[in-house]
């Protein structure tokens, strides 16, 4: 493991100097409410024991499950290790598992009851005395909306004097604007914002944080990224699967809530968003939120919503949202969004972000394409205007993370013609050291106090703001769902969109 | 066994060839960092296969290793592997190994065969196994050639006379020391010890003849002060005493070789901290 080091003393050592060190967390608990999850066990504990096998962590830690199901510490531990087996991106190792599992406790409670919170606190307090965890204390909040302002005010009456408390909170962050600030207002009676990281997995993505290297580390996209080049933009948020038996979310979340408030419009304003004066939190989120402030309120007609139907996915029949278990069967929740949206700032002022979510599409596959303005005037003789495609650099961000720029190149032979190629960087094949799950990431910054990658109370009201515009205007009619197959790009209405511009979304 | 091929244009020819999937007739995507050249002396053979070996996947690039024969006749015989990897949903990458055997008088010209080979805007890299001929043609061609040249000063007998040698190229080319690396859990636990290690005098250092000079160099350069060394030969670094004190062993386990040399080549700047312990091998 390596050591942390004092700053000040790593300035006075000239030993230190050319040593590489990596950045230590401090030792700590990690307090899991909503343990008995299926992202504790799919997620959380993978994303752990990935830390754990690269020694990531610090050597005092400790993690402690709370949930609801009763279950020893054994049990707890035997679930967490099939997790870790089943969904971890490395190979079982026995001894990173034991170093593991010994750091690992259980508490049965009730996230109302004030008992189970100072059972919490009795074995917080041995980790202390056993791990030498230092009153360090990370709390993360996967449990579903309505139970995180108890386990706040809990938390918050109950939290170490001894050392630092980090809160996570998962999504979704509120339901509208109101329940967004309500939560605020309770999360910030109780912590201060530096202790809070809101987490957007996306955010911890090593594609997206991509984005921002391809930006901005390099000179030649940046003074083209912009109004006078860029004719629009697309991004993409699909997938294949449908509910997964998320039937009681899904129904109070639809696509808007799920994805849109959260995922793509964090997408938008990495995409649209000003160089920052550096990489701390404050001033990446600083210029985020002004892109979110700048974003123009669609209006109906920008905004389409779709649900699908029974359809075909890889092959196989698959039922139509109404008919998924839990689903109401007139049930009017969006599983598909799609928006065109506008930044009103100098950089993007009349430049479309064309933007579409959902469930049940023809394929998983998150993009980002930058679709350039067509060059002025073909030159060649046999080639008309409508030959000449565009440039189009997408960046994927799944699946084939990567960046791949489209561009015209002639046929070999006689005359002419010209034919749009593709040239790739494949993440994957130009490091192949393995990329690191999301939440490999954004736990680890939360332990080392980086909140750059999480959203800040005013980008999360910023978005709630967008949305709620959206969901008002939807609440005055009544769709005529469902009114895409499953297995389709979507709904009819979003070509539509595209069409009366004169443009179309990107086929693949 | 591949045909043996005996010009620049039938590899390149070669790879070009090897590039294409046989199945689906289209080119496999190679996406590479660098060019790789390894010189592999006859002594390094079996060693530097075995570090290749583990390198291919983590840093897809063209390798390029050079077996020099002097005592052969004339003549340039080379081979082309070229090995894909999956990447991504369906897809595949290709990282390309050439290796070239230079015979008689080829030998004194490297450099002119590994220019063709290059990849384009990519950064160099040498790997010279073995203690370099400083001031000898071939290496001195090699050494233009390249952005980075690795060694192992482990692999190299008389030091720390050579140390000597290889500061005055500091100059021309970045270098990379494997046996410095080696050191550098160590320098980290030499380091916590401070202030307290700010007036020694003396180290012992049970390990390699490299390890125990350029720590000796290291404090020497970073302290400004004289300090002896007392070296006991072993195969790699156990122990560092400090004024007759052991050092508590570094905690973490010792890299593997390939992890070393794929440090290296994530490395592109000049390290004024070796080169300044270097530097003080001698006192």
């Amino acid at each position: 493991m390596t050591e942390t080091v004092q700053p000040e003393l790593q300035h006075e050592n000239p030993l230190m100097e050319g040593l590489k060190l990596r950045r230590a967390p401090d030792p700590c608990a990690l307090v899991i409410f909503g343990a008995s999850g299926d992202l504790t066990k799919r997620k959380l504990f993978p994303a752990l024991y990935s830390l754990a096998l690269r020694k990531l962590l610090p050597s005092r830690f400790g993690v402690v499950g709370a949930a609801r199901t009763e279950e020893t510490d054994d049990d707890f531990r035997e679930r967490m290790k099939a997790g870790v087996q089943e969904f971890g991106r490395d190979p079982f190792n026995q001894e990173t598992w034991d170093w593991l599992a010994e750091r690992m406790r259980y508490v049965a409670l009730d996230f109302a009851d004030e008992t189970g919170q100072l059972e919490i606190v009795k074995v917080l307090n041995e980790l202390d005395d056993k791990q030498g965890t230092s009153g360090n204390r990370l709390y993360y909040l996967a449990v579903p909306p309505s139970a995180i302002a108890t386990i706040v005010k809990e938390v918050g009456e109950h939290r170490s004097t001894d050392g630092w408390t980090r809160l996570i909170v998962e999504k979704p962050f509120g339901r509208d604007l109101e329940s967004a600030k309500a939560l605020n207002a309770e999360l910030l009676e109780n912590f201060n914002e530096s202790e809070i990281f809101r987490i957007d997995h996306y955010l911890g993505k090593e594609t997206v944080q991509n984005l921002l290297a391809l930006r901005f580390a390099n000179g030649i996209f940046e003074p083209i990224w912009n109004r006078q080049f860029v004719d629009h933009v697309q991004i993409t948020v699909a997938e294949s699967i449908g509910i997964e038996g998320r039937a009681a979310f899904y129904e109070q979340a639809g696509a808007i809530r799920d994805v849109f408030q959260n995922h793509m419009l964090q997408l938008v304003a990495l995409t649209a968003m000003e160089p920052p004066i550096d990489f701390t939190a404050d001033s990446v989120r600083n210029e985020k939120v002004k892109v979110l402030r700048a974003m123009h309120t669609p209006g109906p007609k920008h905004v389409v919503r779709g649900q699908y139907g029974r359809g075909y996915v890889e092959g196989e029949e698959v039922p139509a949202y109404r008919e998924e278990p839990g689903v109401d069967p007139n049930s009017l929740t969006e599983t598909y969004v799609s928006a065109k949206l506008y930044v009103d700032n100098w950089r993007w002022a009349d430049t479309p972000f064309y933007v579409r979510a959902g469930k049940r599409l023809a394929r998983r596959e998150t993009t980002i394409a930058i679709e350039f303005k067509r060059a002025p005037h073909p030159p060649f003789e046999d080639v008309g205007e409508g030959d000449l495609q565009p440039n189009v650099l997408v960046c994927h961000i799944q699946p084939d993370e990567g960046v791949s720029l489209e561009f015209a190149a002639k046929v070999p032979g006689q005359g002419l013609t010209l034919r749009t190629v593709h040239m790739d960087f494949l993440y994957g094949g130009a490091f192949r050291t393995g990329i690191p799950e999301a939440y490999e990431r954004l736990i680890l910054d939360c332990l080392l106090g980086d909140a750059t990658l999480f959203t800040r109370a005013d980008e999360v009201e910023e978005q709630w703001s967008l949305v709620d515009t959206i969901v008002a205007f939807w609440k005055r009619d009544r769709p005529a769902f469902p009114n895409y197959e499953a297995g389709t790009w979507g709904p009819s209405g979003a070509d539509d969109l595209m069409r009366r511009d004169g443009r179309a979304w990107r086929r693949h | 066994m591949a045909a043996a091929l005996g010009s620049i244009s039938e590899i390149e020819h070669e790879l070009g060839a090897q590039r294409v999937d046989p199945e689906t007739g289209q080119p496999i995507q190679r996406t590479s960092v660098m060019t790789h050249v390894a010189w592999v002396p006859e002594a390094w053979v079996e060693a530097a296969e075995d570090v290749l070996a583990g390198l291919a996947e983590r840093h897809p690039s063209r390798t390029i290793v050079l077996f020099p024969e002097p005592k052969q006749d004339d003549s340039l015989i080379g081979n082309v592997e070229v090995d894909r990897y999956a990447a991504g949903e369906g897809r595949q990458i290709c990282t390309e190994t050439i290796r070239l055997r230079l015979r008689g008088n080829r030998v004194q010209a490297p450099a002119s065969v590994i220019e063709p080979l290059l990849l384009p805007d990519l950064p160099v890299f040498l790997r010279w196994r073995g203690l370099p001929p400083f001031g000898e043609q071939p290496f001195e061609q090699m050494v233009r050639t390249v952005d980075r040249l690795i060694v192992d000063s482990t692999e190299w007998p008389g030091l720390p006379e050579p140390y000597e040698q290889l500061a005055e190229i500091f100059d021309r080319v970045v270098v990379s020391d494997i046996a410095w690396a080696r050191t550098s859990r160590w320098r980290l636990q030499l380091a916590s010890l401070w202030p307290g290690i700010a007036e020694v005098s003396r180290i012992k250092v049970t390990g390699t003849e490299a390890q125990a000079n350029l720590l000796a160099g290291w404090l020497r350069s970073r302290l400004g002060s004289e300090i002896e060394l007392e070296h006991e030969a072993a195969d790699k670094l156990t122990g560092v005493e400090v004024d007759g004190e052991a050092t508590a062993f570094p905690p973490g386990a010792a890299p593997d070789p390939a992890d070393l040399l794929s440090d290296e080549l994530e490395r592109f700047t000049r390290d004024r901290i070796y080169e300044d312990a270097v530097k003080a091998t001698r006192m």
